[in-house]
This record gives structure tokens, sequence and C-alpha cells, in this order.
């Protein structure tokens, strides 16, 4: 009896032994020196009209320690850019695959560029792969490029290691709009039928090459139908509650000199209504902003004089957005502002009738802007520096 | 390919049996029998569904059983 | 009695929590989001009155046979060969149920991370593993899953407090925008998740002296309500109307985390979550099967027979569906009513011939 039981302990232990090899995850097993780690991807159209995948590639002799040392010619380049074409992404993936002696990796990927041509015949189609593959995260910032996507990655930028960090800072500051995948998304399964992308540019200038993102490429069900300026783009920000730094110069009345402003901070929000069966959309804003700079010679610490300031101010944020609005409500009659999400949320059962009118509802939507600007502080200084007391400007 | 699996699912059937058996009692008849008809009943659907992985199993069987009602939640 | 272990209350807690959770925790939002939208919050809460049901009903029968599980009281109750007959039919569900378990663990594992590791060889480690804890007896398992289970909360909070930052509260908006129909139906499927508590009626007689069972089954399914409620606000507060289109969102909601640029790629933490979860859920299943057979049996121990079964479950999981598509299908649609057959209906109809058998033999007596 103790003999068999000894036998049996003998037999576990050998089939212990035996069943690490098999756990230990051979078939997947990846190292990093086996990777080739993709951090920006471009999709552009070519003239046949597949797709052109262009991948950023982090190049591994340039990694770690010695890279940023002498021979940057030869090799030391942080990225490098390969591209490949197909029928689809994965297509091109895999040919694109055939050129890099590593297992192309899109973990870590940071940023999916869409080039003009590619944009112009819709997006869905394309954004499905950020979904379904298992390697791209959807956290990745998308962006419209006016031209090619692949000349946006090409860049090497003087800051950062490669252009897909610059691109991705860039929508982080919130200059123009932020739009992740997931974002992206939403807005392609959203009701409004609209979308829009941040648009990045090469910035050609003396001291070399350089990315901007500058204006906004809209999208209405799934074509592109419109892009617009940087200054279109803030009022649009305005209005769906992203923006985060702002500053804000103004000319007062009756003064030949500026005073800028710095946002702090600031809310939007969205209140539909319905009367009568007239839809009506009120945008109330409320935003806070500090004095940091007077070249004028009025007296900051005035209450009259800032009262005056925030009037002017509410008028500047109101004449914003009503260009936006004119832009994109009536001109494009594309819904990028989130109209109708916030009436779908507030009368469910209306929307519900008047879903399929949409598009002819929206550009009607007779809108009132409210914004309440309050200037908290006069900055470090309270009257206008470099000017005798007695000689201040007052009301 | 095929008889590579087959041979790893007669080895690990043999592999419990030599742990399990010895630990059973002589008096445990039942539980032998138990043991033997279930081992070998896996050992036999195991091979077939090496050989016939499409074969009707009881996801079928269930889903001709409850159709009716399956259909309420299908879209 | 063929389990000589004995458990606690909290330990019965510990055991059942992540047996209904597991599951649901990756594709819930994906299933109720389908047809209850924005309202896909309220869905577990509805689905959980099918869980106070289910522990109610086991906690009654067990009152009546303290000392048995329900295929040994089923053959009381029903009578030798229907009883037999009514045994043959849960077992069979627990092991198809239980093989499509470890065949969705398979199928997630593979499909995210190990894309070429055939589907066998996950499936087979990882009923490997569930059999050890089997075979080690009750105690064994509550035991393994005292460590398991905190390790499983704490990572799940881990993962909802990095994503608040991301969430939109917007999103939630209209509640009951279209009356209550809509987190009704999305509540059809998660009813037999929560109706999986049945399985408490194979813990019951195990549980020590002096612990109140009933109380303890109640803790537990407000326990699962409120995990499963955070799990659908988390995905539709992220995702909003798109979460209805990823396999597993929470997956996705988990690869969306990035703090300060620098807390990213932690979605190792959603599966080791949804491992320990799958552990301790295919045991559980595991261990009901294995036991009910041995009574079944009439075996004097259920050991012998954990590994042959074990090799089974692996036969089932590869046999349940040809693929991903199949086997969704296949549970949030014909899975619902066959569970209900099992898990409530049955033990309803034992309750209920019980109540009134007790009723007419007291009539009877006087």
């Amino acid at each position: 009896m103790k003999l068999l039981q000894n036998k049996g302990k003998q037999l576990l232990t050998i089939t212990l032994c035996v069943i690490p090899i098999f756990l230990s995850g051979c078939w997947d097993r990846s190292e990093v020196n086996d990777l080739a780690l993709i951090v920006g991807m471009g999709l552009d159209r070519t003239d046949e009209g597949d797709i052109e995948l262009s991948a950023q590639i982090v190049n591994p002799k340039a990694m770690g320690g010695q890279g940023s040392s002498e021979n940057s010619q030869s090799g030391g380049q942080p990225v490098t850019v390969k591209t490949g074409t197909g029928k689809t992404i994965f297509d091109a993936r895999s040919k694109l695959q055939e050129k890099v002696s590593r297992r192309l990796f899109e973990g870590h990927n940071r940023i999916v560029v869409i080039g003009k041509a590619l944009a112009e015949r819709g997006i869905r189609q394309h954004i499905d792969f950020f979904a379904r593959f298992p390697n791209p995260r959807l956290r990745a910032n998308v962006f419209f490029a006016d031209g090619k996507a692949s000349e946006i990655l090409k860049i090497m930028p003087n800051f950062e290691q490669d252009s897909a960090e610059v691109a991705r800072e860039l929508a982080e500051l919130r200059i123009g709009m932020k739009v992740t995948t997931k974002d992206l998304l939403q807005q392609l399964a959203s009701e409004s039928g609209a979308t829009a992308l941040p648009r990045i540019l090469v910035d050609k200038s003396d001291s070399g090459e350089e990315l901007r993102v500058n204006g906004t490429a809209v999208f209405k069900h799934n074509q592109l139908i419109g892009q617009i300026d940087d200054a279109l783009t803030r009022g649009l920000l305005w209005v769906t509650d992203e923006i985060e730094t702002a500053s804000v110069t103004l000319q007062p009345k009756d003064a030949k000199d500026y005073i800028s402003f710095k946002l702090l901070r600031s809310s939007t929000e969205l209140i539909p209504t319905i009367k009568n069966g007239k839809w009506k959309m009120t945008i109330t804003i409320t935003s806070e902003d500090d004095v940091v700079e007077n070249e004028t010679k009025l007296d900051m610490m005035d209450p009259k004089i800032i009262d005056k300031l925030q009037k002017q101010l509410n008028k500047r944020i109101r004449k914003r957005i009503k260009m936006v609005l004119d832009d994109v409500q009536e001109g494009m009659e594309a819904d990028v502002f989130g109209f109708a999400d916030a009436f779908h949320r507030k009368y469910p059962k209306q929307w519900k009738k008047a879903e399929d009118k949409w598009d002819e509802t929206f550009p009607e939507i007779e809108v009132a802007i409210k914004s309440d600007v309050k200037i908290r502080r006069p900055g470090r200084s309270g009257g206008p520096q470099g000017v005798p007391q007695d000689k201040e400007a007052t009301e | 390919m095929k008889w590579a699996m087959v041979l790893g699912i007669v080895v690990i059937a043999v592999l419990i049996t030599l742990y399990e058996w010895p630990k059973m009692n002589k008096n445990q008849k039942k539980e032998r029998k138990a043991f033997a008809v279930l081992t070998m009943g896996s050992v036999v659907l195991a091979v077939l569904l090496v050989y016939f992985p499409d074969m009707p199993g009881p996801t079928q069987l269930v889903d001709s059983l409850f159709k009716p009602f399956g259909k309420l939640l299908e879209k | 009695m063929i389990e000589k272990g004995k458990i606690s209350g909290l330990q019965m807690a510990i055991l059942l929590y992540p047996t209904i959770v597991a599951t649901a925790e990756l594709v819930l939002p994906a299933i109720t989001g389908e047809v209850a939208k924005q309202d896909m919050w309220l869905s577990p809460i509805w689905a959980s009155f099918f869980g106070y049901l289910s522990v109610l009903i086991a906690y009654r029968l067990h009152s009546y046979y303290p000392k048995e599980t329900l295929l040994q009281y089923s053959e009381t109750i029903a009578g030798k060969i229907p009883g037999k007959l009514i045994g043959c039919g849960i077992l069979f569900f627990l092991l198809h149920t239980n093989g499509m378990n470890l065949r969705d663990f398979g199928e997630f594992v593979n499909g995210n991370f190990l894309e070429q590791t055939p589907l066998t060889v996950t499936i087979a480690s990882m009923a490997f593993v569930c059999a050890l804890a089997v075979r080690g007896g009750l105690e064994v398992m509550a035991r393994s899953s005292q460590i398991f289970v905190p390790v499983f909360i704490l990572l799940f909070m881990f993962i909802v407090v990095l994503l608040i930052p991301a969430l939109n509260p917007g999103n939630i908006a209209p509640v009951l925008g279209e009356g209550l129909t809509p987190s009704i139906k999305g509540a059809l499927v998660p009813t037999q998740w929560f109706n999986e508590l049945f399985l408490i009626s194979f813990l019951l007689p195990y549980l020590g002296e002096n612990e109140n069972g009933l109380k303890w089954g109640m803790i537990t399914t407000t326990l699962i309500m409120i995990t499963l409620v955070i799990t659908n606000l988390l995905a539709l507060l992220l995702f909003g109307d798109i979460t209805s289109s990823f396999t597993y969102p929470i997956m996705d909601a988990a690869r969306y985390i990035s703090v300060a640029d620098f807390l990213q790629h932690v979605e190792a933490v959603e599966m080791a979550i949804w491992v320990t979860g799958m552990f301790i859920k295919i045991s559980v299943f595991y261990y009901a099967a294995v036991i009910g057979l041995a009574q079944l049996l009439n075996l004097s121990d259920y050991r012998p027979i954990v590994f042959p079964i074990g090799l089974l479950l692996i036969s089932i999981s590869m046999w349940a569906a040809p693929n991903l598509q199949k086997l969704t299908h296949f549970s949030s649609t014909t899975w619902p009513f066959y569970a209900l057959l099992f898990q409530m209906i049955i033990p309803i109809l034992l309750l209920l011939a019980v109540i009134t058998r007790k009723k007419f033999s007291k009539t009877q007596l006087s």
C-alpha cells in the first residue's frame, strides 16, 4: 500500500516536471528584439485606388544610450518610415512586413494620419482595422492630413524623437481638436452623422520642417465636405467644451494698445429646447480669465474698467462662435457640435420622430449664444506698469 | 499532426490512470468501474473530435430542443 | 457524506462571487448594450431579482434536506428513476455549460494575447489547474479563492479608478428614454448568469454549523449586482453608443487607460482579473459536476473521477462550437432558456413538490 502511494507521488513529481515544458508559452513568445514597434501610421490612397500604409517604426539601432551620439547620419535616425500598398490596411501591412525584418507591432501606435485622397472617399471603412486587429489601441490620436499622410510621418522634428510624438503632444495641448480612435468611432456611430478631425500640416521654414496642428476637417456621412481654419476651430472648441488653453487679446475702446488675457477655465453647456415644434439651442459658456499683459494705461484694479472689458470679451466669444456656426451649421450643414446628442438626451421622444429628418432640421435650428466671462485677477501688477500714479487713465 | 494529438490524448489518459488507479481500494469496485468508463469515454470522444471536429454535439442538441425559444432573442 | 470539508459563509460568498462576475465582467456590456443602449446599467439590477430568487429557492430546499445536494434530494422528491433523470439532465447542463466556460476562457486568451497558441493547450492548462483545485476538495477551492478574490476585486477597482478621467457622464442620458422595456430586454441574458447562483445548492450542505447560508447568499447576490452595474456604467460612460460593437468592451476600456503618458498598457491586469475569476468559476462548475456524478452513481469518493471528467470537459469545450460567433450566438439566444430550465424551473418544481407533499401529509395526519 505504502509502496503504491510512493509510486503515485513519484509519478506526480514527474508529471509536474514535464508540464512546465508545455506551459512556457513558446507559441506566442515575443521578445522586444523581435518586434518592430510602430509609433505612427499613415493611410493614403494610391492612384490605382489601393491603400498605402506608411508606418513610422522605431529604429532599434538608435534606441538606448548611444543613440543620441555622434554619427546621426548613418542609421542614427530614431525612426524610419516604411510603406506598403494593398487592398485593405491589413493587406498593405503584410506587404510592409515583407520589407521589415522584425514582426510589426502596433501596440505602441500613437497616431493615425489619414491622407486627403483617402479621406475624400470616406474613413469609416478604414477605421475598423484599428478596432478589430488585436494590437492597436483605441487611444491613438487621429489626424487629417491635407495632402499625403506619409509626408507627415517623414518629418524628423527638432524637439521630440519622432513626428508621432509631436502630433500627439500637439493634440494633448488642445490647440486643435483632440480625437482618439475611440472618439472617432463614437462620432461615426453618433446620430449627428458628422465627424471632425484635426488637420495636421507641415510648416516649412528656414529652420527646417515642423509639424503644426491647424484647423479641422469636417466630414458628413463619411464624406469630406470641408475644412475650417484655425480661428474657426477655436470657435468649434468653445462650443464642444474642449477649449483648454486660450489667449485672448483685446483692443479696448478708445485705446490704441492691447490687453491680453489668459483663459483659466471654461465650461460650455448645450441647452436644447423644443417649443411649439421649434427647435432651439442655447449655448451657455462660462469662463474665467486672468489679465496677463496690459499695454494700455488702464488700471486693472478698477472694477468699472473690468466690467467693460468683460463685456467686450463676451462679445468676442459670441462673435467667434457665430462665425463657426455660420460656416459649419449653415454652410456645410454638418453637426460637429453634438447638437443631435443634446436633443436626443433631453427629448428622447421627439428625437425618435425627428431622427430621420435631422439633416434638414439641423441647419434651421436657431442658436442663442450666452457668454459669461469673469476676469478674476489683474495678474502680478495692479495698475499699468511704468506710468506715474496720477497719470493713470480712469473712467 | 493528428496522430500526435491522439498520442497525446492517450498519454494523458494513461498518466491519469497510473496516478489514480493505485489510489483506489480493492473493494472500491464501483469507483474503478466509473473511472474506467469515464476515462475510456473521454478518450474515445477526444479522438473522435480530432478526426471529426465538426460532428454535431451537445450545443446542436440543445439548439434543436430550444429552438422556438431561442428565436425570441434573435435579431 | 462524500465531501468531508466544511466552509464558512464568507468562503461560500467568495466562491460564488467570481462564478457569476467572471464571465459577466467581460461580455455583459456588449450583450446588454445591444438592446438596452444607454439604459444598460439598469439591466443587472432587474436581472439580480432572479439571483435572489435562485438563492431563496435553493435555501428553502436546503432547509428541508440540510445534508443533501440538489442531485440527492431530487431523487428523494421525485422518486428514484425520475430523480436520476433530472440528475442526468442537470449533469449534462453543468458539463456542457462548463465546457462553454472553458471555451470562453480559451477564446478570450487566444483572441487577445496568445494568437499562435493552439486553443487546446490554453484550455487544457486551465482545466488541469482547476482539476487540481477540485481534487483537493471544497476547502482547498475555498482557500484558493480567498487568495484570488481579493486580488480580483483590487485589480478591478484599479481599472475603474484609472478610467475615471476618461469617462463622459453625459453618455448616460436619456435615462429611460424609451421606457423600461429596453433595459428589461437587456436583462434577459444576465438573468441566467444570476441564476447560476443555483450552484449554491451544491455548497450549502457543506456550510459549517451556525453559518447563515441565506444571509451570505443574499450578500453575494447584492455584491455581484453592484459589480455588474459598475461594469456596465464604466463601459457606457467610456464608449457610449459604440459599447456593443466591441467583443470585450471592458478589455478595450482597460487598453484605453493612459495616466500621465506613463501608466498605460495595463491590459495584462484585465487578463489577470479574467484568469483568476475564470479559474474559480470553472472550478465551482467542475466541482458541482464531479460531486453530482459521484452522488448519482453512489460512489464513496469523488476524487477518482476528477481527472477523467477534466478530460471530458476539454473535449466538450472543443465540441461546443466551431467559432466564437456561434458560441456567442448560442449563449445569447438558446442558452438562456436552456439554463432557465435547469437553474430555475426544475428547482422551483422540486420545491413545489416538497411543499405540497408536506402539506398533504400534515392534513392526513390531523
